[in-house]
């Protein structure tokens, strides 16, 4: 599971992916993984090993605020939301994602 | 912008969010633990890789080795009071140059813009001349555009103040001088540019702070008050502050204006006289105006005075400007002397890191066990290196601090000591503290980097380090130890031979006719009339006339070369009698016939070199002035007599029968018998009978020797101090290694003695493998010491920097140390406890 989660998920893509789900709404860094499991079709697991990094490097660039909230089990957690930033950085990366995407597809239906 | 303020904020507030992080991966966890997953990794270390997203994990790794390597020098005092002490002193002393170097090159004056000032020079291809005309000096202020404000300041011999005995210092200086360096007076005012440039104003000095409270008691009604300087009436107008910095670092106790010299110095003529170089000329250049522009724009103006006053200006005369915002202007010799310091001190540092290397590198085989264990539990060689390289910057900077107390209360002394100006503080400034660390940082990269590297790379144990630091030692401590032999055996060379001359008994009477206005026939007047009083004074037994006194304020030499080897000439102008009034010995030939012209008398030296193995009498030579007239013949030869060149083994002399003409610059030196306390009164009283507006510098040429020759002790005690701290340094370093590495080698030594070896070549077994280092290490600083202590042949007084007995010593003194150093560990060793050695383990 953690090699596929690694091999299967380019640092770039989880950032996307990260950005992409906060675009619906501030939650906490155990949804964020849960929620990209349950939307990929349980294809794709992320790890605590590279989730934390991947919030932390975006704290930094701005990309994403945390603030102190309750959990559905009434615990006190950080909420992640994304800054205007951080929209900036997803319409970004997802143009470019599917510029390459849109390319190596060309590729493959004509090679 | 955003993600460094982030990062910043990061840092300040590292532990919350280092909680909040924890608080998330908890909960992580606990949501990972309800669904039944448990994929728990470190949490410690996924933390940690987490957190290196914001980029301070170095400083959290500092800050662990720092506290770790505290913790370790801690456990083991012994070594860091050692190793601390080692490098206090090895760098203190570097520190120490390079303050002083600071103060007397580098640090701005405090005064006004000091960027932008400069020392004016005549210079020619030939002739090097440190003071101008002041006519000249006029010429150049009122044209030259590159200079906004020109000064000039005269020096000139002691003064007597309202009759007192101690005579006062005083200079000449112009009206702008002090408004110029934006001085404010501490009491009253200071030279008006207006009113102190003419001539006719009203006569006023101005007094140092320091002459102010030495001569008259800090008594503040002195300004307003007349003062009596060779008895011409002068009011005090005001004092200077006590924090005054001067331009050249001349410190006279009484400033005057230069427009009003005529009048203190009764009949000169020397502020019209376009050829007497009287003044030195400093200048500020004006804003945007670079040196070189500066010198070109006065090298046409030297041009152009050149066709008003061919006569005065030289072939090829051009004016150098030196940059002179600092306590001194810095000649081509001062540099080369500086460096030669920094070679030394940094020889001192030298031995110190290999010192201490072998000290670190000794205590890795004791902490074998330490780092053997680290390596167990995963620490890689990286990580291992870096915490052995941390504890040497962290001992570094230890020394560094200790260095500096050293360095300051070294400085506070020597300050005191030279009667230094009180602005010159020994606080270290920014260009100390950055020489600091730089020397600290090269330091512990010099003595840390191949021990941590070794121990990182489990190779302590190889002896190869050891021997090239063995090797370093023994080179730097020997050159040091040369160096100072060398010091050491001129300082006894002028101590305990002859200069050539008689100076006991003997005085110089200086009485600067030609300034106050003398001519030819006057002069000598006054000098035959001077000359038969003293004759006829009790104790003097003889009386002669010389241009150019024994180790007086002027100097001339001309430098030639002859076979091949540089040769200074020393030229004199002398009466018959003074070879006898000297006691220098006539070898040769006979003496100067009173006014003769064409005829000369040499010094040995100079014949054996121009003329070896023939007889010089009757030889003819050039002489630079009789290039066209008749040709100077040598009617005599003297003996050697350095009058004006005491520490110049190439200074050979040549004299002349002084002439009419040059009687309004002669000087007289006078022999006396017996008692020679009454002296200075006596011919004081002469020339007050003779002309009392004369007052004539009266010198005892013993305490001019003196002076002279304590500077060259001073300057051997302190070599030979440093020389001696860097072998005892060596000495202490090679019983560290050679006692590590018998204890290294103590089951081998044991094994060997059990089976019979002899005790002498088990020694020797031992002792081999520094056999070599040392011996290249003794080459390689006598190689180094013979080619560099050229340099050092002028201070050298007559000693060759080749003197066999200085290396020899040097070399004796060191293979005794290091013998000793090698010797007794090694043989403590050997006796052990045999039994006890094999049976352990």
């Amino acid at each position: 599971m953690k090699n596929m989660s690694k091999s299967g998920m380019p640092s770039g893509a989880l950032v996307m992916l990260i950005l992409r789900v906060l675009r619906s709404g501030p939650i906490h860094g155990y949804a964020i993984a849960q929620r990209i499991h349950a939307l990929s079709t349980e294809v794709l697991q992320v790890e605590e090993g590279v989730l934390y990094p991947a919030l932390q490097k975006m704290l930094l660039k701005g990309w994403v605020t945390a603030e102190w909230g309750i959990s559905e089990t009434n615990r006190k957690v950080r909420f992640y939301s994304i800054t205007p930033a951080g929209v900036q950085q997803l319409d970004a990366e997802i143009s470019d994602y599917d510029r390459v995407t849109e390319a190596i597809q060309a590729i493959l239906r004509t090679a | 912008m955003g993600s460094l303020f982030r990062r910043l904020r990061y840092l300040l507030n590292r532990r919350r969010f280092d909680r909040e992080l924890e608080s998330d991966m908890e909960f992580h966890r606990e949501m990972m633990a309800r669904e039944g997953r448990r994929d728990f990794g470190n949490m410690l270390r996924l933390r940690e890789q987490a957190r290196d997203a914001w980029g301070w994990t170095w400083i959290e790794r500092l800050g662990q080795d720092l506290r770790y390597a505290l913790r370790m020098l801690m456990r083991s005092p012994g070594f860091t009071v050692t190793a601390v002490l080692v490098l206090a002193i090895g760098i203190g002393v570097n520190v120490t140059a390079f303050s002083l170097f600071n103060m007397i090159a580098l640090k701005p004056l405090p005064v006004r813009d000091p960027g932008s000032l400069v020392l004016l020079q005549r210079r020619s291809p030939e002739i090097i001349q440190s003071e101008m005309p002041y006519p000249s000096v006029i010429f150049y202020r009122d044209h030259a555009k590159t200079l906004s404000a020109v000064m000039a300041v005269m020096g000139v011999p002691p003064m007597h103040l309202d009759g007192s005995a101690e005579p006062v210092r005083a200079d000449f200086a112009t009206g702008n001088y002090f408004s110029e360096l934006g001085t404010r007076a501490a009491l009253g005012r200071l030279f008006d540019p207006a009113t102190e440039s003419k001539p006719d104003a009203a006569p006023v000095a101005v007094l140092s702070y320091g002459a102010w409270q030495r001569r008259f008691g800090a008594d503040p009604s002195l300004v307003g008050r007349t003062i009596r300087l060779d008895n011409k009436p002068a009011t005090v107008i005001g004092i200077l502050p006590s924090t005054f910095a001067s331009l050249g670092g001349e410190i006279p106790d009484i400033w005057l204006p230069l427009a009003q010299q005529p009048y203190f110095i009764e009949g000169s003529k020397v502020l019209t006289d376009s050829s007497a170089s009287s003044v030195r000329m400093w200048a500020r250049l004006a804003p945007g105006v670079t040196a070189k522009m500066a010198e070109q724009e006065l090298l046409m103006l030297t041009n152009e005075l050149r066709r008003q006053h061919p006569k005065e200006i030289w072939d090829n005369e051009y004016i150098r400007s030196d940059p002179s915002g600092h306590l001194r202007v810095m000649t081509p010799e001062m540099y080369q002397v500086a460096t030669m310091v920094a070679v030394l001190t940094l020889l001192i540092l030298l031995v110190a890191c290999a010192n201490l290397g072998g000290l670190l590198l000794a205590r890795g085989v004791t902490r074998e066990h330490e780092m053997g264990i680290r390596m167990a539990i995963g620490a890689s060689r990286k990580r291992i290196f870096r915490q052995l390289f941390t504890e040497s910057l962290l001992l570094a900077s230890l020394g560094a601090i200790a260095a500096v107390g050293f360095s300051y209360a070294v400085l506070r002394v020597t300050l005191v000591w030279l009667d230094a100006p009180q602005w010159l503080s020994p606080v270290p400034d920014w260009r100390v503290l950055i020489f600091l660390i730089g020397t600290a940082l090269g330091a512990a990269i010099f003595f840390g980097l191949t021990p941590a590297l070794q121990i990182a790379r489990q190779r302590q144990r190889k002896p190869i380090a050891r021997q090239v630091l063995v090797g370093a030692q023994v080179a730097a401590s020997c050159i040091l130890l040369i160096v100072a032999g060398l010091l050491v055996r001129a300082m006894h060379h002028t101590l305990y031979t002859s200069p050539g001359f008689g100076y006991e008994h003997v005085f110089s009477i200086d009485p600067q006719l030609g300034v106050h206005g003398y001519t030819p026939s006057s002069a000598q007047a006054y000098l035959t009339r001077m000359e038969s009083r003293l004759r006829a004074a009790p104790g003097v037994t003889s009386v002669s006339l010389v241009k150019l006194p024994p180790m007086g304020h002027t100097v001339s030499r001309t430098d030639v070369e002859i076979a091949g080897r540089s040769v200074a000439i020393y030229p004199n102008w002398v009466e018959p009698g003074f070879f006898q009034t000297m006691n220098i010995p006539l070898l040769l030939g006979r003496t100067l016939l009173p006014g003769e012209k064409n005829a000369v008398v040499i010094s040995e030296s100079f014949a054996r070199r121009q003329w070896p193995g023939q007889n010089p009498l009757g030889k003819q030579f050039d002489s630079k002035d009789a290039g066209s007239g008749p040709r100077d013949t040598v009617v005599g030869v003297a003996g050697d007599a350095r009058l004006n060149a005491l520490n110049d083994d190439d200074a050979v002399e040549e004299y002349w029968s002084a002439h009419v003409d040059d009687m309004p610059g002669m000087s007289m030196v006078v022999k006396m018998s017996g008692p020679t306390e009454t002296f200075v009164p006596m011919a004081k009283g002469i020339a007050e009978s003779l002309d009392p507006k004369i007052f004539p510098e009266i010198r005892p040429l013993k305490s001019l020797y003196h002076d002279t020759v304590s500077r060259v002790e001073q300057l051997a005690m302190v070599v030979s101090l440093i020389g001696l701290v860097a072998v005892l340094l060596a000495g202490v370093g090679i019983v560290g290694l050679v006692a590590y590495s018998v204890s290294q080698r103590t089951k081998e030594i044991a094994i060997r003695l059990a089976l019979g070896a002899e005790r002498a070549q088990v020694l020797a077994a031992v002792l081999r493998q520094f056999a070599w280092p040392m011996t290249i290490g003794l080459m390689a600083g006598v190689g180094v010491a013979a080619a560099a202590s050229k340099v050092l042949r002028k201070v050298l007084f007559g000693v060759s920097n080749l003197d066999p007995a200085s290396y020899a010593g040097a070399i004796a003194v060191l293979v005794g140390i290091v013998g000793v150093a090698a010797f007794l560990p090694a043989r403590r060793a050997l006796r052990l406890n045999l039994a006890k050695i094999l049976h352990y383990e």
